[in-house]
């Protein structure tokens, strides 16, 4: 897995390659809850390039999420590939996370 | 297999030695975790093995889905898949798991 956090138009933006499993999710969880941790508004995790994800990374995006609820920040979730979505979806996180086609659909939501 | 079942298949799988590395090794990964399989026409039969602490039956039950919060799901994203999911009581030591898909 790979992480990038990029600023992109004045958002701070989190795109993930790769496979998100037990081995990588907790640098996910580093990366993500830095940004959480300094009250990052909003951030967009940029999902298109992922190729797996388990439930320790679905387990981590739960924890960003409630975190952020905690301050009123927000956590969205753009370029999901169908395969990862069906696991959303079973998971029934389709429901609490905000997900946009793409990061501009994101942004200018 | 469809590619689909074939990923499907995958996360089970990887969810169960997950489950293992967790709760019977409480996260040794440098225990032995063996897999077994048989592929025929009808049916895929997998037995994952351990020799860790017993399975309570608490662990083996996932959060409800409704309650959303993080951790709970992998044994959702077993059941998912897997027609049959069954531990081995005559295991004495450690664990076994007994996981068929069957094929329509």
């Amino acid at each position: 897995m790979k992480i990038e956090s990029i600023d992109y138009k004045g958002k701070k933006i989190i795109a993930i390659t790769g496979d998100i499993d037990m081995y990588s999710s907790p640098e996910l969880r580093n990366e993500m809850m830095g940004h959480i941790m300094k009250k990052a508004a909003a951030l967009y995790i940029d999902l298109k390039s992922v190729t797996y994800i388990d439930s320790s990374g679905i387990a981590t995006f739960v924890e960003g999420l409630k975190s952020m609820k905690l301050y009123g920040g927000k956590l969205q979730f753009c370029g999901i590939p169908n395969s990862i979505l069906e696991i959303f979806r079973f998971s029934k996180l389709d429901r609490v996370f905000e997900i946009h086609s793409t990061v501009d659909d994101a942004i200018n939501s | 297999m469809d590619e689909k079942l074939i990923g499907d298949i995958r996360l089970a799988i990887d969810e169960a030695c997950s489950n293992v590395i967790k709760h019977a090794y409480k996260g040794d990964v440098s225990r032995k975790i063996i897999i077994k399989y048989t592929i025929r026409p009808d049916k895929f039969h997998v037995v994952i093995e351990d020799n860790g602490l017993t399975a309570m039956k608490k662990t083996l039950k996932g959060r409800d889905l409704d309650d959303i919060r993080p951790g709970g799901l992998g044994i959702h994203f077993i059941k998912r898949v897997f027609d049959v999911f069954e531990l081995d009581e005559k295991k004495k030591k450690g664990n076994r798991l007994i996981l068929v898909k069957y094929f329509k």
